[in-house]
């Protein structure tokens, strides 16, 4: 909203404002906030309007002229002008010494080849009234001399642009304004000083068939009315407040809305066929020409202004191309009608028709306001375009007791200041204190004879549509005195909460997981949660959940899983890495992600029909080492990955974890992943999620610079075998007594798993074999093909006592056996 | 025979005394004390002595016996620092070269801002509750008075995925559902991301809130500048000042803009400040005094004296003010040298 400070000024008295910017700050503080104030004078300054009495050449330059310029005030100025267009005796805008002009140029008195120039003689594209000219400004002969430009031209005025809240649709004017600055400076606003119509028969009858949808409605004709170019005045300050002139009638229209916030609309009377108007729904498939030239059809929802045979207005949203006030217009019909706000704004949205009058009525016009609206409108049309009004029609179907008549809300001063904070009895918030704000806002205040001494009745005035409830009206009253008045205190601990809802435990055992993930080195990262459905093709990912209106087609779905953006990321940070060095990428993040099974819909208040799984995934690639000679560096493989892995379910205490090669897993290998170097986690019975490389040929197809391990965790399934935020890590006692250790170097086939040498040890070996571990591995010419040499060493120990040597052997001597029969794994000779 | 061994001894102290390493030192050691040593030899032939003579010249062996013993020690300590010596020498290593660093994980500023948030409000009596991003339109807008076809949707672009079905522009479906299943008294703070149809450098189509709900009998608007005047000195900074500004949010009235003073100027406002840009405030969080709609949409009965407060921060915004963050949108691009800055 643009409020102009010239006209504010005319509608309520500012002295004691000192200026815009005091304004600003003003209404700021009172909610209505200010975002920019424009002084249209800026960079005009020290230009005044001045005539050139002669003028000579340069005695150095024959391109440049001297000119003696008169103020009117008896001084001679010599200017040195390079402009094709001076002439003498025209009147033009000189920018004096010390004058900073709108383009930049900063005035001061200067030698231009030897002759001393006390000011500069302005072109349009300097004072920036239009981006190019040709010579100087040449301003009109009437023209006085000695004034400040900024006067002539009409631009000592300034600009403020609110950042209005919904609420205050009241304050959408420049009455509306004035009312609001006249409460928090304690006086009204100048009233508007017109005649109200009489109400008399008109030529056009009118029928007010959709009764919810414009409750009330005040029509008149104008005959003989003579349509032209507005005067300059009118289209300045129209221009100035963002509005483009069209004409006397039109403008008329736009003046009343921007003066007194109630939106109204001339239609050429001639077009009225039958002379005849219905304010009726729409009829499903009518088709209606707008005034911006689209035509649009509609659907039976809206409300439409219609004479006997079609629609010539969409209600509250926009005129009618077909029935619009045109150069040749003689005869007028004026409405000025207050339509529902909630159809309004149905209909401005579905016919995407964001209009200023449609924003006006969505927040609601005063309902009282039709009568004065209507005569202003009728006198300044009159003003401007002449013409005789006949007959005056307001048709209403708000019930005469209702019309008008505010809720009347109850509350007492005790209320307020136990609400707000401030002590009982006391300033700022008193009786008298209380009353006196509440009539500066023009709230009718009745001292409740039921209610006791501290309690009023309170009716807010009628274009306050946003007072219903006390909380309203403490809110009028504090930001009245000012929310810096209210004091600061702490609020009481009265009872202890209920904490059955409480997420911090879940929290917790997540802070545990990112901490596991931030000690073995991975950065945390955020994506967003949407991306196209192409991205996620490439990598063999879909996601069943759209958004219906995306910001692009690069954010149109939502992401199944954190894996394609984790691989992006890796893309990305590859992409602006220009150094010869592989670059170290490891990342993790734990977010939901979404998925459906049925179409979605609100099923409800509360479901949805879309399933938000929190997943915990990483990324890795690069160097093992973050630093360190090249010689030891090796690039990041599958056991790193599970390294990773192993440290996070230890710190989560996981129980019931096993892990699998994706190519034996119940789901298969997932493409995703490398065949050989990918596995399945399973928690209990759950499959809790997969890791391993990515597949070398989308490797390839991504131009990965070095192979990339994902891992990606179902978080549920995680943690539901997991450590909870309430169980603390039990004490284990260790033994005392020394241990014995044996290596055995076995020769097994190459499909034996690492893992089963190791239980079958434990097993074969109980009670005294307590730990099993492949410490070296060896393929190759020396054990033959298909077959793998493996080094595993058993630790021997008994919590109680040492252990004999012979104990130890016996039961080497039986995990041999096991592993040959089970495995056929036997001694490397 | 004590000449012999005078003579013995004396050779075996020059002897040790001229080795240069530990090889030729147990050489001389052998030679003297071994079995078949210089000196056993003599002692093997101390039966051809006579009984006088004999304690006389075990006494002078013996003698002789720990005197080379000692030097040898001697000598073994002075050979032995010095093969150290020569092999520290050798072992020096050049301390300028790289270090084979671990790499450093780290916490996404916005999880470290969020925590910061909640560690504050925590000490207050703040208890924390999640919920889902996908939410229904009636829990996102309806049941926190922002009803249908109202001006005030235009305040949050909103993405739909199906009929009834958004996702959540703002954590208060968290504090309504929350509402629903317990009574109140009512401390929680909702944090979690947010979507609006939004993108530029100063907004982002996902990004963070901590929304915060105190419900209880006569909690006073006073109590919600205290709860926040509290909360903005622990982030920013005990000088910091808060300043409300009359605003309006649907389900909040009383409604506050609240901004803090600028924490870089904090002695002189500076015109050239990058963070308040002058104007010695920085606008941080919207809150306000729950609407008594919103206890009738959560069902409460016995709503006598029954009032709340509510706060709305964004964590992109703290996240940005504190560590002078320039563009919102680097937070969510997965930049491993933005990732890397902040811990």
């Amino acid at each position: 909203m643009r409020i102009s400070w010239n006209w504010l000024s005319q509608l309520v008295d500012l002295s004691g404002v000192e200026s815009p910017l005091a304004l600003g700050e003003l209404l700021t503080s009172r909610g209505l906030e200010v975002e920019t104030i424009e002084k249209m004078d800026q960079g005009f300054e020290k230009v005044v309007t001045a005539q050139i009495l002669d003028y000579r050449t340069h005695p150095q330059a024959d391109r440049l002229n001297l000119c003696r310029v008169t103020l009117g005030n008896g001084e001679i100025l010599e200017i040195v002008c390079g402009a094709p267009n001076v002439k003498a005796g025209a009147k033009v805008a000189l920018a004096q010494v010390g004058a900073h002009l709108p383009n930049g140029l900063k005035i001061v008195s200067s030698q231009i080849r030897g002759v001393t120039s006390n000011g500069m003689l302005c072109s349009e594209a300097e004072l920036k009234i239009s981006d190019s000219s040709q010579g100087i400004l040449i301003l009109p002969e009437s023209t006085p001399l000695g004034l400040p430009l900024a006067d002539v031209l009409g631009r000592n005025d300034a600009i403020l642009t609110l950042k209005l809240t919904a609420n205050r649709g009241d304050c959408l004017s420049h009455y509306g304004m004035a009312r609001e600055v006249g409460s928090a400076l304690l006086r009204k606003p100048k009233p508007i000083q017109v005649d109200l119509l009489v109400l008399e028969k008109s030529l056009i009858s009118v029928h007010l068939e959709a009764q919810e949808a414009a409750p009330q409605y005040f029509s008149c004709s104008m005959i003989g009315v003579k349509v032209g170019p507005s005067p300059d005045w009118m289209v300045k300050r129209l221009e100035a407040l963002g509005v483009r002139s069209v004409n006397n009638v039109v403008d008329a229209t736009q003046w009343v809305m921007l003066e007194l916030g109630q939106p109204s609309h001339a239609y050429d009377q001639d077009q009225i066929l039958g002379r005849q108007i219905q304010v009726r729904r729409a009829r499903p498939g009518e088709v209606l020409p707008l005034l911006d030239g689209q035509t649009l059809v509609l659907d039976g929802l809206e409300c439409v202004i219609a004479d006997q045979e079609r629609a010539i207005a969409l209600a509250g949203v926009m005129g009618g191309g077909n029935s619009q006030v045109q150069l040749s217009t003689q005869n007028l019909f004026l409405e000025c009608a207050e339509f529902d706000p909630v159809l309004t704004r149905r209909t401005s949205s579905r016919h995407q028709k964001k209009t200023d009058a449609a924003h006006r009525f969505e927040r609601g016009v005063d309902p009282t306001g039709l009568p004065l609206a209507m005569a202003r409108l009728v006198q300044l049309i009159q003003e401007l375009a002449g013409g005789q009004r006949e007959g005056a029609v307001f048709l209403s179907s708000v019930l005469a007791s209702d019309s008008g008549q505010s809720p009347v809300v109850s509350f007492g001063v005790h209320y307020l200041n136990d609400f707000l904070g401030f002590e009982r009895d006391k300033e700022p918030l008193t009786l008298s204190s209380v009353r006196e704000i509440l009539e500066s806002l023009d709230c009718a205040v009745d001292c409740a004879v039921k209610q006791g001494e501290d309690s009023w009745f309170v009716t807010p005035p009628p274009y306050r549509l946003d007072l219903k409830i006390q909380e309203d009206f403490a809110e009028e009253i504090a930001r009245t005195i000012g929310y810096d008045k209210i004091p600061t205190t702490l609020p009481a601990l009265t009872s202890s909460p209920v904490f059955g809802a409480s997420s911090l435990p879940r929290i917790q055992v997540m802070d545990r997981a990112k901490e596991s993930l931030v000690q073995s080195g991975l950065r945390e990262t955020l994506n967003f949660s949407f991306t196209s459905q192409a991205r996620l093709a490439r990598l063999g990912f879909a996601s069943t959940v759209s958004i219906l209106n995306p910001l692009s087609e690069e954010y149109a779905v939502m992401v199944p899983s954190l894996l394609p953006g984790l691989i992006q990321n890796t893309l990305d940070n590859w992409s602006h890495h220009f150094g010869s060095e592989s670059l170290a990428i490891r990342l993790f993040e734990l977010r939901p992600v979404f998925s459906t099974l049925a179409p979605i819909q609100a099923r409800g208040q509360m479901e949805t029909g879309v399933i938000e799984t929190w997943k915990l995934a990483w990324v890795m690639t690069g160097p093992r080492f973050a630093g360190g000679l090249r010689c030891e560096q090796g690039s990041v493989d599958f056991y790193d990955l599970k390294a990773v892995m192993d440290h996070l379910l230890a710190s989560l205490g996981t129980r019931g974890i096993r892990v699998i090669p994706q190519s034996t897993s119940r789901s298969g290998q997932n493409p995703l992943f490398h065949p050989g170097q990918s596995a399945e986690v399973l928690v209990g019975n759950s499959v809790a999620g997969q890791f391993g490389l990515l597949h070398p040929s989308l490797s390839r197809d991504l131009k990965c610079r070095t192979p990339i391990g994902l891992a990606e965790l179902d978080w549920e399934v995680l943690t539901k075998l997991s450590r909870k935020a309430s169980e603390f890590p039990l004490f284990r006692a260790w033994s005392e007594f020394p241990t014995i250790e044996r290596d055995f170097a076995l020769l097994v086939k190459d499909d034996v798993p690492a893992e089963k040498l190791c239980q079958i040890a434990i097993k074969s070996g109980k009670p005294l074999a307590k730990e099993a571990k492949v410490f070296d591995v060896y393929r190759g010419a020396q054990v033959g093909g298909g077959m793998t040499s493996v080094a595993v060493r058993v630790i021997f120990y008994d919590e109680q006592r040492s252990l004999q040597e012979s104990e130890a052997e016996a039961a080497s001597v039986r995990i041999l056996e096991n592993w040959k029969k089970e495995l056929g794994a036997v001694l490397r000779g | 025979m004590i000449e012999k061994l005078n003579a013995i001894g004396g050779q075996a102290l020059k002897d040790i005394e001229a080795t240069s390493s530990l090889d030729s030192l147990e050489q001389v050691r052998v030679a003297v004390l071994g079995k078949r040593g210089a000196l056993s030899e003599v002692l093997k032939g101390l039966g051809t002595v006579s009984p006088v003579e004999r304690p006389l010249i075990g006494s002078a062996a013996n003698e002789w016996k720990k005197k080379v013993e000692a030097a040898l020690e001697t000598r073994r300590a002075i050979l032995e620092d010095i093969v150290l010596s020569e092999k520290l020498k050798n072992e020096k290593i050049d301390v300028t070269m790289p270090s084979r660093l671990q790499h450093q994980g780290s916490l996404h500023v916005i999880t470290q801002t969020t925590r910061r948030i909640i560690q504050v409000f925590s000490r207050l009596g703040f208890d924390v509750t999640l919920g889902p991003e996908v939410e229904t339109e009636y829990l996102n807008f309806e049941a926190v008075n922002i009803p249908a076809d109202h001006p005030s949707r235009d305040m949050q672009d909103t993405f739909f995925l199906g009929p009834g079905v958004v996702l959540r522009t703002h954590t208060s479906a968290v504090q309504m559902r929350s509402m629903r299943t317990q009574t109140w008294p009512v401390r929680i703070l909702c944090p979690g991301a947010v979507y609006r149809v939004d993108d530029d450098a100063t907004h982002s189509p996902l990004f963070h809130q901590v929304e915060g709900l105190w419900v209880d009998s006569n909690v006073r608007m006073s109590d919600l500048k205290g709860v926040l005047l509290f909360w903005a000195r622990e982030l920013f900074g005990d000088a910091t000042r808060i300043r409300l500004r009359p605003s309006y949010f649907p389900f909040v009235e009383p409604g506050a803009e609240v901004d803090v003073s600028c924490f870089l100027c904090r002695i002189k406002i500076s015109d050239s400040c990058r963070v308040c840009k002058g104007t010695g405030w920085l606008e941080v969080l919207g809150a306000g005094m729950v609407h008594p709609r919103l206890f009738e949409m959560a069902g409460y009965t016995k709503t006598q004296n029954l009032t709340g407060f509510a706060f709305g921060i964004g964590v992109e915004r703290i996240a940005m003010l504190l560590h002078q963050i320039s563009d919102l949108r680097l937070m969510f691009q997965g930049d491993v040298r933005l990732l890397g800055q902040f811990g």
